[in-house]
């Protein structure tokens, strides 16, 4: 199959993805366990973009607001939209990443790096801008490997048969979200 | 967009092909060979390739600027002229106007419009300054994985192409479903092509 066959065919898969991150994410209060690494911090925070159909006539739903104001997420959610983008807080040890990533094509948007000494040289000596250069690429790299190591716990559960049970453990949760927001 | 400074927006691509030995020595070569040419002082509508990502107007690359580790980072530049579609139009309806009054005819012919069209599309080209667009790349060749900072796909068809004439590579867009076809292994690999969509309401 060709890479745009791929991406019209398979586009659920980085929908899922996200959908499962996010659940799994506020399992654990926006931690998650990366094996034999610890726990790293997840959160889904400002800004989301569900859809809902295919080609002209998809829907867009773009939410934005605090973490605690992603209701509108939650109930598209329920109405069957999938997360297209999301906006993700990630840390690990002392470094700390901010991404849009995007379900269909796996972009990294908006990427901000953790601050380190090293990437905020000004510096027009040959050695330090190689430094940062090389710092740089440590972080974009170290983001990428995160991203992978989260995507492979996904891709472990989604092709085997704890699947099942994931996925009604994110229907309940759906669930609880369409409860409290009637409530509301 | 964002490589060495601020925020930054990428996309990862895996590298298929072999490399000849010695490496570096292949690289400068090649990275020489398909470096950017300016046009400011022609009437060549289009040109990519090569430059540091330190300085667009390098493309001699002193000192293997390219070379960062065991990393290859590259810009890639293009310089294009372009005309607004409206000021075509305008230079054409102008000149049309000048030819009808000058052979006191009423109706420009088809193959005259024609004509006309193109010479105004050719001098107004002529006259267009190129527009620069600048797009960072990171090699990571042992891993033969490459980050490109830009989304969007007429970048990514550009880079695709001008990578293969380089360095004989083909690269490939790394979207969800690839990337878990290199995350995971043999029968994982089958039952994965064989997942439909799950319904979560």
């Amino acid at each position: 199959m060709d890479l745009v066959d791929l991406i019209v065919e398979k586009r659920f898969l980085g929908q899922e993805f996200l959908t499962w991150l996010w659940w799994k994410s506020e399992e654990r209060g926006g931690s998650i366990e990366l094996p034999g690494q610890g726990d790293i911090l997840v959160i889904f925070e400002k800004h989301m973009l569900l859809e809902f159909g295919e080609g002209e006539a998809s829907e867009k739903l773009i939410c934005s607001g605090l973490q605690s104001e992603l209701q509108e997420a939650r109930t598209g959610l329920t109405m069957g939209k999938k997360l297209e983008q999301a906006r993700i807080r990630l840390a690990q040890n002392e470094h700390e990443w901010n991404v849009t990533l995007t379900a269909t094509l796996m972009e990294f948007r908006s990427v901000r790096l953790p601050k380190t000494e090293g990437t905020e040289q000004g510096s027009n000596n040959p050695e330090e801008l190689e430094g940062m250069v090389l710092e740089r690429i440590f972080l974009f790299e170290e983001l990428v490997r995160l991203i992978n190591d989260l995507f492979r716990i996904f891709l472990a559960i989604r092709v085997g048969e704890q699947w099942r049970g994931e996925v009604l453990k994110i229907k309940t949760w759906i669930d609880h979200t369409r409860i409290a927001h009637t409530e509301t | 967009m964002g490589f060495l400074k601020g925020t930054a927006g990428f996309v990862r691509f895996s590298t298929e092909g072999e490399l000849p030995e010695p490496f570096w020595d292949f690289v400068a070569e090649r990275v020489a060979a398909f470096s950017f040419k300016d046009i400011d002082d022609t009437y060549d509508e289009f040109s990519i390739g090569w430059v540091s990502i330190h300085n667009m107007f390098d493309s001699e690359f002193n000192f293997a600027a390219y070379a960062n580790g065991d990393y290859v980072t590259l810009a890639l530049r293009i310089d294009e002229r372009k005309v607004a579609p409206a000021i075509l139009k305008k230079f054409i309806d102008k000149e049309e106007e000048r030819i009808k009054k000058e052979k006191q005819i009423h109706k420009i012919s088809r193959s005259m419009r024609t004509e006309i069209k193109e010479r105004m599309r050719v001098e107004l080209m002529r006259r267009a300054i190129p527009i620069p667009s600048v797009y960072e790349l990171c090699w990571n060749v042992a891993d033969s994985t490459l980050l490109f900072f830009n989304t969007s796909s007429k970048a990514h068809t550009l880079l695709e192409d001008l990578f293969k004439e380089t360095f004989g590579l083909t690269l490939t867009q790394q979207i969800p479903y690839n990337t878990a076809e290199h995350l995971l292994d043999g029968d994982d690999i089958t039952s994965l092509a064989r997942i439909s969509p799950a319904v979560f309401v």
